[in-house]
């Protein structure tokens, strides 16, 4: 059963390739890209079916990858991932029917499906994977592919810097997530997530740990204070908004809590961090959606709100409680992406999304009209679609646990839901006496086709049937979080009264929308003059601004291009730290300064007064000769030390050098020409004699180690042996031939390289073309 | 074996005699590729012949040490070796397919089989005055390449580049002065044995000194301004082989040098300061560019960074951790600047507020960027996720919390410049300049290479076991160069 999953994955890639290469028809494309996850749906159900999933066991599977790292792609599909699984390729078919009317104007549609289906690929391995590592892979897979798909429109500028704002808030909650399973894979002992949860380790680390991880849930599932990057990518397609940004992807962060709660719902940080961040974000989204004035940013605030409250429900993580969140994930999936699908047909019918634009597409367009009620009404939460039967669960769960406080805030922000779901419905079918009746936004643009509005009808009707008949569904859901049941009519109890009290007092915040919009707006204002309330938009951008402003800084002072002052850091660096190592570890002075000749001592002077004369020089000539001098004086040190030999080698060499640069000096000016240094006289005068005196230093301790016998005298017994009786001829010819051989490597190579250099500033073009 | 390891040395010197003596492009080209070819396959086969039966010593000369020079070939070196070729050969047939490299620089290929002599010696050479012989032939054969059809603002850019090589060299020559004065030898393996013998804080001040000498070449933090300055100046071929050799072969001599003779007891406080400081401040220079070789110049350094960060935790994961990083870089970095490359020989200019749209124009060029863009960033599943794991893993289990915080930092930073380049270059409407198309050798060059570091991420496990099979050996007492020491 697993190597069909797998095979099925694999074919989820292959076909993208396919897609991407092969410059396939509309029709073509669609159905060739429907394939897989029709195939994956199909399998989904067949394994939810057949398998023991429903009686909470797995289908495991182990596939390994880099094992020396821990890391493996080892499935474990149970309840939880079946109904992930289901809800990506199902919705998944549904996108892509519905991309087919939709990318009217996009050229050939192949690489929009190729990275759908890489998404879908994507998706479906991070909620099958039983592996910490394996699912940062397929997570990070879904923030690539939700990159590329928000920037998909890559010629708007907008497009790509929302594609650009996503990328980095879900890349940061990337690398904290990554050091989070490092940390907790670490403390469990095992590298598997069921290993993990089974063995819920606990302690600092852990909580750390686990602080980690919720970073990584909080941007992914765009939670308050990363929240702001998902309205940001309604830049993308309608399509993608309506499958990545809100029913699948977005969910990834919803699913690893809820995967973790069993395990963690306990540890200190979990409850207060996770509820509170959730409820925040539903208050927040919730507030925003009821202010918008674009379709489709509505909606992508109710998705932050009602991410917010699934967040909140995974926090709270009782199992009566968790059961709920399941259930909601579910409903949540199948109203949003038809609210988002109908949006997108108003769109292409209107050519606007702007509610104050719009009117009568009721009459209009009818099916949508219907479609877009169901999902709204499930939404707001009424009877009997799956929306209210998910949302009954979660409040008899939070009255049964006695969570007052989260479910207060629920069901306030529960009343604005009411409040924007009505808003969306009215905003984009209602007929509004003072605007203009819409008019096809295109010219001549007739009835949406069937792709356009099947797709969302359906998934709302879905809705409908699991909200009308909700045993079916329970079994996976109660399979997938045991602990509640989800029924259509629950009885007379307190959830139902507060059901009804959420759905009257929306209905009037609908009614009175004049009002609540003019108190929306003095809020607002009032945030910002009174309080100055930072808002993480501008946090985002300020950060990102910031951020370039401290590169330029810390670049213009570290790479300021002047050749003296990279040499004096690299001297001082190079010579000070290992002093100063030496100082720390105790080094002491050893050796004698002062055992040296007298011709020694001359000959030394000699050359530091030569090497000091050299750079006061204010002649090239004078420079020249002085550097020859010193080329001398250490020609005589040789003779001292008894290598005659190599001094008439360094003698030649100095005379030639000196002569060859006499030739270059009759073309140049006599002297140098004065530069303004940008390091002063005494710094570079510092740095130069510590040099010095860190290798006068350095060599006589270093001298005084000496206790082994060293290599040299070996050479001088063996050289005769060698057939040579000169022991410098022998090891440079012989014992170490090949270091010989490198040198004159060197100077060949040297010589090429001026030939060319020669060559090319001599030719007309003066070099690179 | 023995001669088959010389032959790494040995085959690319020839190469440089042998492309002197043909006149006809053809020719040079011909012996060039098969000389770069010829060393992959030997690399390879040292590198399984080393790791099933253990390092392979060759005597030069027939001097043992330490009268002679001992080649050494363990399982770090033939890694580094394998790597290093592979980059070699691509970067190679990108040079000949983009054809302006070579035409008109008779001597080019001479002088990038003598660089490629000198990497090689570099990793293999057991001995510290040879080492320096190796730096030098790989020193001067680049100052020749950055130079190579440089016109007279060029030439002064690059003058930053031989003078601090120059210094570096001088800097390294006289810590082989100190290092024979007090041990009386070159040889590594003896080297090793008597190191003990010495004065402990003279140790450590050599320990430092070396250190600091090839972190010039590596251009660790604060050595590495010169980099960013010169590397971009230089023809695309030679910017990427650079990129992706040179400043690992410093890191290479760094680890060699401070496992082998300078071992540590713990994690190096100081060392993973400086890896954090290189990691950060190279970043953030990189995010303050807007010319797309130029960036990438900057992520040198970075990624450098991070492994010195492993050497720093000085344990088996995290050495081994380095050298999986290593191999991974020298081939994502070869391959970025290729493809920067690419950019550039498309529309004539990399800086980023010239050229967009290549996504459009040019969707193979865009399909090698990404792969290659996000290893760097240590996304999964390319090569960087792979060496950027084990790093955080051993940086866990070293108990250093601080320093993986901060290269999880600069990977956020590194993604963040990534996506710039992408949504600036790659997205948009095509500009006009988009005129030339890539030559496909060109493009096969980089694709192989961009294949290579596929690979690593999706079957690293051998590359891993390697590693730390290299990783344990290097910290294990017996002397990894040993050369029948006396």
């Amino acid at each position: 059963m697993t190597s069909w999953f797998v095979f099925i994955i694999v074919g989820h890639g292959l076909v993208a390739i396919a897609l991407a290469l092969m410059g396939l028809k509309r029709r073509v494309a669609v159905l060739l890209a429907a394939a897989p996850l029709g195939a994956m749906f199909l399998w989904a159900i067949t394994a939810t079916v057949t398998g023991n999933v429903l009686d909470g066991g797995a289908l495991v599977a182990y596939l390994e990858w880099l094992p020396a790292l821990g890391v493996s792609l080892s499935l474990r599909i149970d309840a939880l991932s079946l109904i992930f699984l289901s809800l990506i390729a199902g919705v998944g078919l549904a996108i892509v029917a519905f991309s087919g009317g939709y990318m009217k104007k996009a050229d050939p549609p192949g690489r929009f499906l190729a990275l759908l289906l890489l998404f879908a690929a994507a998706m479906s391995g991070l909620v099958a994977v039983d592996n910490v590592f394996g699912l940062f892979v397929f997570w990070e897979l879904t923030t690539v592919t939700s990159f590329l798909l928000i920037g998909y429109d890559d010629r708007k500028g907008s497009a790509r810097a929302a594609a650009f704002q996503a990328m980095l808030t879900t890349g940061l909650g990337g690398l904290a997530l990554l050091a989070g399973l490092v940390l907790l894979s670490h403390a469990a002992g095992t590298t598997s997530v069921a290993g993990i949860i089974a063995a819920s380790p606990t302690g600092g680390v852990v909580t750390a740990a686990l602080g980690l991880v919720l970073v990584g849930v909080f941007t992914k599932s765009a939670q308050f204070p990363f929240h702001f990057w998902l309205p940001g990518a309604m830049a993308a397609p309608t399509p993608v908004s309506a499958y990545l940004h809100s029913a699948t992807m977005v969910k990834a962060g919803i699913f690893l809590l809820i995967r973790l709660a069993p395990g963690f719902a306990g540890d200190p940080i979990w409850v207060p961090l996770v509820v509170s961040v959730g409820l925040v974000t539903m208050v927040i989204g919730a507030w925003r959606a009821l202010r918008q004035t674009d379709l489709k940013l509505l909606l992508a605030h109710g998705t932050v709100s009602q991410l917010g409250l699934m967040t909140a429900l995974a926090g709270i993580g009782s199992p009566a409680v968790l059961h709920a969140a399941v259930a909601m994930v579910v409903a949540h999936a199948l109203f949003k992406s038809a609210l988002f699908l109908t949006m997108g047909t108003v769109d292409s019918a209107a050519g606007t999304r702007d509610l104050r634009l719009l009117s009568g597409l009721g009459r209009r367009l009818p099916v949508a009209a219907i479609a877009g009620g169901l999902a709204a009404a499930s939404m707001a939460g009424i009877a009997p679609l799956f929306g209210f039967v998910a949302k009954e669960a979660a409040f008899a769960a939070l009255i049964e646990d006695d969570r007052w406080t989260a479910m207060g805030v629920i069901a306030v922000a529960s009343i604005a839901t009411v409040g924007y779901a009505l808003r969306f419905w009215w905003g984009a079918f209602g007929a509004k006496p003072l605007v203009l009746e819409s008019t096809s936004g295109e010219e001549g643009s007739t009835r949406p086709t069937a792709g356009l509005v099947i797709p969302p009808l359906v998934l709302a009707a879905i809705g409908l049937v699991f909200g009308a008949a909700p045993g079916g569904v329970d079994r996976l859901v109660s399979a997938a979080a045991p602990g509640g049941k989800l029924v259509l009519w629950p009885g007379w109890n307190l959830a139902l009264a507060l059901s009804g009290l959420v759905l009257a007092a929306g209905l009037l915040v609908h009614v009175q929308r004049e009002f609540v919009s003019r108190f929306q707006r003095s809020a607002a204002r009032w945030a910002h003059e009174r309080v100055g309330m930072p808002s993480t938009e501008r946090g985002y951008e300020s950060a990102v601004s910031g951020l370039n402003r401290f590169a330029d800084r810390v670049t213009g002072i570290v790479q300021n291009g002047s050749l003296p002052i990279y040499l004096a850091i690299i001297l001082s660096v190079t010579v000070g730290v290992p002093a100063g190592a030496w100082a720390i570890s105790g080094g002491g002075w050893q050796g004698s300064p002062w055992a040296f000749s007298a011709a020694e001592a001359v000959l030394a002077v000699f050359v530091a007064v030569a090497a000091i004369a050299v750079t006061r020089s204010q002649s090239r000539l004078a420079a020249v000769l002085l550097l020859g001098a010193v080329g001398y004086a250490v020609a005589g040190l040789f003779v001292v030390y008894g290598a005659p030999d190599l001094a008439l080698t360094l003698l030649l060499v100095e005379t030639i050098t000196v002569a060859i640069f006499a030739f270059v000096l009759m073309r140049l000016p006599r002297r140098f020409e004065v530069r303004k240094w940008r390091i002063r006289g005494w710094v570079r005068g510092t740095v130069a004699l510590g040099v010095g005196v860190f290798v006068a230093a350095g060599t006589l301790i270093a001298a005084a180690q000496r206790t082994a016998r060293p290599v040299s005298e070996q050479y001088a017994d063996l050289a005769p042996g060698a057939g040579g009786t000169n022991v410098v001829n022998v090891i440079l010819t012989d014992f170490r031939a090949l270091d010989t051989l490198g040198e004159i490597t060197v100077v060949g190579i040297a010589a090429l390289g001026v030939a060319a250099l020669v060559a090319g500033l001599r030719s007309p073009t003066g070099g690179r073309t | 074996m023995t001669t088959v390891v010389s032959l790494l040395v040995v085959v690319p010197l020839a190469a440089v005699a042998l492309t002197l003596l043909w006149r006809r492009l053809w020719v040079r080209r011909l012996i060039s590729l098969l000389s770069s070819a010829t060393s992959f396959v030997i690399a390879l086969i040292v590198l399984f012949t080393v790791d099933a039966g253990g390092s392979v010593t060759v005597a030069v000369g027939g001097w043992e040490a330490p009268l002679g020079i001992t080649l050494v070939a363990d399982r770090f070196s033939a890694l580094m070796l394998s790597v290093s070729a592979a980059a070699l050969f691509g970067v190679l047939a990108f040079a000949v397919g983009q054809r302006d490299t070579d035409e008109g620089f008779p001597a080019f290929h001479a002088v990038y089989q003598a660089l490629a002599a000198g990497v090689a010696l570099a990793f293999l050479t057991g001995d510290l005055f040879t080492l320096f012989v190796a730096f030098e032939i790989m020193l001067t054969a680049s100052y020749v390449l950055i130079t190579h059809r440089a016109g007279a603002e060029q030439v002064r850019a690059t003058m930053t580049y031989v003078v601090v090589g120059l210094v570096a060299s001088g800097l390294f020559l006289l810590g082989i002065g100190f290092v024979y004065a007090a041990t009386g030898t070159v040889n590594l393996a003896e080297l090793s044995a008597r190191m003990g013998d010495i004065d402990p804080a003279v140790r450590t001040a050599l320990g430092w000194l070396f250190f600091m000498v090839f972190g010039i070449k590596a251009a660790i933090f604060p050595l590495f301004f010169w980099l960013p300055d010169s590397y971009p100046t230089a023809v695309t071929p030679v910017t990427a082989i650079f990129a992706g050799l040179l400043t690992k072969v410093g890191v290479y001599a760094i680890v060699r040098t401070q496992t082998l003779l300078f071992p540590l007891e713990a994690p190096s406080t100081p060392i993973l300061l400086i890896a954090g400081l290189t990691m950060v401040v190279g970043v953030l220079g990189a995010i303050s560019q807007g010319d797309i070789k130029r960036i990438l110049s900057f992520h040198i350094v970075s990624q450098i960074g991070y492994m010195i960060m492993g050497l720093g935790f000085f344990t088996v994961a995290g050495i081994a951790a380095a050298i999986v990083f290593i191999v991974h870089q020298v081939i994502v970095k070869t391959v970025m600047f290729l493809v920067g490359g690419l950019v550039e020989s498309a529309s004539g200019t990399g800086r980023l507020k010239e050229v967009t749209g290549v996504l459009h124009r040019f969707p193979v060029i865009a399909l090698l960027f990404l792969p290659a863009a996000l290893s760097l960033a240590g996304l999964p599943p390319f090569s960087g996720f792979v060496g950027k794991l084990a790093l955080i893993q051993a940086g866990f289990d070293a108990g250093r919390w601080m320093v993986v915080g901060v290269s999880l930092l600069a990977s956020l930073l590194t993604l963040f410049s990534m996506t710039k380049i992408w949504s600036a270059a790659f997205w948009g409407a095509p500009t006009p300049n988009l005129r030339r198309r890539p030559s496909s050798v060109m493009v096969a060059a980089t694709a192989g290479l961009v294949g290579l570091s596929l690979l690593i991420g999706l079957a690293g496990q051998p590359l891993i076991e390697i590693a730390t099979r290299a990783a344990s050996d290097l910290l294990s007492d017996s002397a990894t160069a040993s050369g029948g020491s006396a």
